[in-house]
């Protein structure tokens, strides 16, 4: 957009005035930060996806579906969308649940929840593996009971589920919390007065007041569920085939030099992201209306 | 916003018959801090109650302890002579139209409206027709007819406001709460809306309670004003008990413009600083009172005759008069009276005047 077209006003019978909106730089100022954020995206963002691709591609389509389609690339996949299965749905009641506790009633140990919920984004990933392979491995407490029942929990799907849920649970509640915060109780107690049953409140007012926020909260979620490392790869065990994730099976393929295959895997993961920042953007643009009407009016 | 036209006669809502409400000793705190002090009051079916108050007063603590929002510390809340204490909000069958409106925003105007009907058990749910019809005569009622379609967000303050009005009479309600309906809005639309509203209570004939810090909105509109004051009625009468006899210097000074001066009755007569003032003591007994009077309630006194006599300080134009402030008597007491703009100034800024109405409160 030109300058002119929106800071250029015509009163009657006077001149043109100018007028620069006092938050706006000047120019060049502008076009220099512009330039930095462009470039650093870039370099930092673009390039490397880009790269991704290109490595994924270089043996051609055949090589690409080979990589993708052979027996444990295709468990790796399965294993990962069998994870996110699981932990998202449960991350979306805990966050929720979670959310709902904290914007709209008083309690003790309210700030203590509020603060755990970041937990997850202070502690190292490998942390997270660490802690369940203390809880449930062959050394802990309950490892020789678990034992004698024949459950599995570490190096078998069990504890990469638990392990990503314990990753992944901040991402719905703190999507959610600060909006509920924002709209308060009002809503809920006029459903109430008005004859609404505490069911109707949750699923007519409350759910539709978020659902935005929560499907972002989901989204991001589920991505990093699918991509998450650190803490699966402790509790993993890496046995092909069977406790690989997709993550994990990338970082094999390259320890063993099959950049191919290992980009490959790893560009559907890129595409999960993208995928992720579409949907995102789409709904973003297609419900700009409806997202801003369940800000506060 | 539309210019809010009168109310087609013609229309009428459904309504659950008005009941009585009766208010008995309740007390209300939070934690340590108290927010009502036993309230009692008795309200007829049909009336139209103004709770009025500075902001802090607990009207708002009332008004949800009525819907069943809150439960009081203690007390008896009574509809209709039957317990509402033990009923839950739902069905308790109040409409409640909150101080910042809670329009759903996700809902259009027709799906607030409605939502009252929509969350009826299948068994008392009108058909959907049914629930048209009545959403639509709503509308009418409270002239936005054709917004149906519109969101929360795409209505002016006024009309949000009606909006919930409309919510809240859909469920035909016993009782109708109105917190501070008109809090948010300019004087103009407020002065509208104050008649329309009474024009729908007229047509209704809900027992309706409407909070206001807005004296003259209350004195306006009310069957009935309750003044209210850190946590107690202050004093329930007609607007015209209200405004003409207050019951307590609090009550005067917040209905009205007002002045005061620390008096002493002797034998049934006023008297200020040991001088007879030649007014009654109204029937207050002997001893220390508060003089209250109205600014525009006084007569200037110029042939000598016993009067209150005080030092002009101040001296400036409220609206078609002349506003006086002067200090008066040996603690130097600031009053103020008008004066009509045409009386010739006096020599020197000595004056003295004396109230042709005034009240007299015991201290
Ligand atoms: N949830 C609460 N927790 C603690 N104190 C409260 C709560 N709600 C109200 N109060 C206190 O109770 C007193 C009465 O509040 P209330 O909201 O009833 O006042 P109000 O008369 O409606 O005032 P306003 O005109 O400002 O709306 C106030 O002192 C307030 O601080
Ligand atoms: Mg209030």
């Amino acid at each position: 957009m030109s300058d002119e077209a929106f800071t250029t006003a015509r009163l009657p019978g006077a001149s043109a005035i100018h007028f620069r909106p006092v938050t706006m730089e000047r120019k060049h100022v502008r076009v220099a930060l512009i330039l930095i954020s462009l470039a650093f995206l870039g370099l930092f963002l673009i390039m490397p996806v880009v790269a991704v691709f290109v490595e994924a591609f270089r043996g051609g389509m055949p090589a690409f579906a080979e990589a993708i389609f052979e027996p444990d690339a295709a468990a790796a996949i399965r294993l990962t969308l069998l994870v996110a299965a699981i932990s998202v749905p449960c991350n979306l009641v805990f966050g929720l649940a979670a959310s709902w506790a904290i914007a709209k009633f008083d309690f003790k140990g309210k700030s203590l929840l509020n603060t755990l919920i970041d937990l997850p984004f202070s502690v190292s990933p490998v942390i997270a593996g660490l802690i369940y392979i203390l809880m449930f491995g062959s050394q802990s407490l309950l490892g020789p009971w678990l034992k004698s029942e024949g459950i599995q929990v570490i190096f078998a799907v069990p504890g990469i589920v638990l392990a990503t849920i314990f990753v992944t649970f901040p991402f719905v509640a703190r999507e959610l919390i600060p909006l509920m915060e924002e709209q308060g109780r009002g809503d809920e107690e006029a459903a109430l007065s008005l004859g609404a049953s505490g069911f109707q409140v949750f699923f007519r007012v409350t759910l539709p007041n978020v659902k935005w926020a929560l499907l972002y909260g989901v989204l991001l979620c589920n991505a990093r569920a699918m991509g998450e490392f650190g803490a699966v790869s402790v509790v993993s065990g890496h046995i092909r085939g069977l406790t690989n994730t997709m993550p994990l099976h990338v970082e094999i393929l390259y320890n063993e030099y099959n950049f191919a295959a290992a980009f490959a895997v790893a560009s559907l993961l890129a595409l999960l992201a993208l995928f992720t920042l579409v949907v995102k953007s789409v709904l973003e643009w297609r419900y700009a209306d409806e997202i801003a009407a369940t800000r506060r009016h | 916003m539309n210019a809010i036209t009168p109310i087609d006669k013609g229309a009428s809502v459904a309504l659950g018959a008005p009941i009585d409400v009766t208010i008995e000793n309740v007390q209300k705190a939070f934690g340590d801090t108290p927010a009502l002090h036993g309230v009692s009051l008795d309200v007829k079916a049909g009336e139209l109650v103004a709770l009025l108050g500075p902001s802090g007063s607990g009207k708002t603590t009332l008004l949800r302890i009525l819907a069943g929002l809150d439960a009081p510390t203690a007390g008896r809340v009574l509809f209709g002579g039957d317990d509402a204490l033990g009923l839950s909000v739902q069905d308790r069958n109040v409409g409640f139209v909150f101080q910042h409106y809670a329009l759903f925003r996700h809902m259009t105007v027709f799906q607030n409206i409605a939502f009252g009907l929509t969350v009826r058990p299948r068994g008392e749910r009108p058909p959907k027709a049914e629930i048209r019809k009545r959403v639509l005569h709503l509308l009418d009622l409270v002239q936005l007819t054709g917004l149906d379609k519109r969101y929360p967000s795409q209505l002016s303050g006024g009309q949000r406001q009606r909006v919930a009005l409309a919510r809240a009479l859909a469920i035909e309600p016993r009782v109708l709460l109105l917190d501070e309906p008109f809090g948010a809005l300019d004087a103009q639309v407020r002065k509208d809306l104050r008649r329309w509203l009474r024009e729908i209570h007229d047509q209704t004939g809900h027992t309706t309670f409407f909070v206001t810090h807005d004296q003259e909105e209350a004195l306006e509109l009310a069957d009935r004003v309750v003044v209210m004051s850190k946590g107690r009625i202050e004093q329930v009468g007609t607007p015209d008990e209200i405004y003409d006899a207050p019951a307590s210097p609090f009550v005067f000074e917040f209905i009205g413009e007002s002045s005061f001066l620390p008096v002493t009755v002797v034998d049934g007569a006023v008297q200020l600083d040991g001088r007879p003032l030649d007014l009654s003591g109204l029937g207050a007994p002997s001893g220390t009172a508060t003089l209250g009077f109205r600014p525009h309630d006084v007569s200037i006194v110029e042939d000598g005759s016993p009067a209150i006599t005080g030092t002009i300080v101040t001296e400036r134009r409220h609206g078609g008069a002349r506003r006086l402030e002067l200090e008066v008597g040996t603690d130097k007491h600031r009053v103020e009276i008008d004066m009509p703009v045409d009386h010739s100034r006096l020599a020197g800024n000595q004056i003295a005047f004396r109230p042709h109405r005034w009240r007299i409160f015991p201290r």
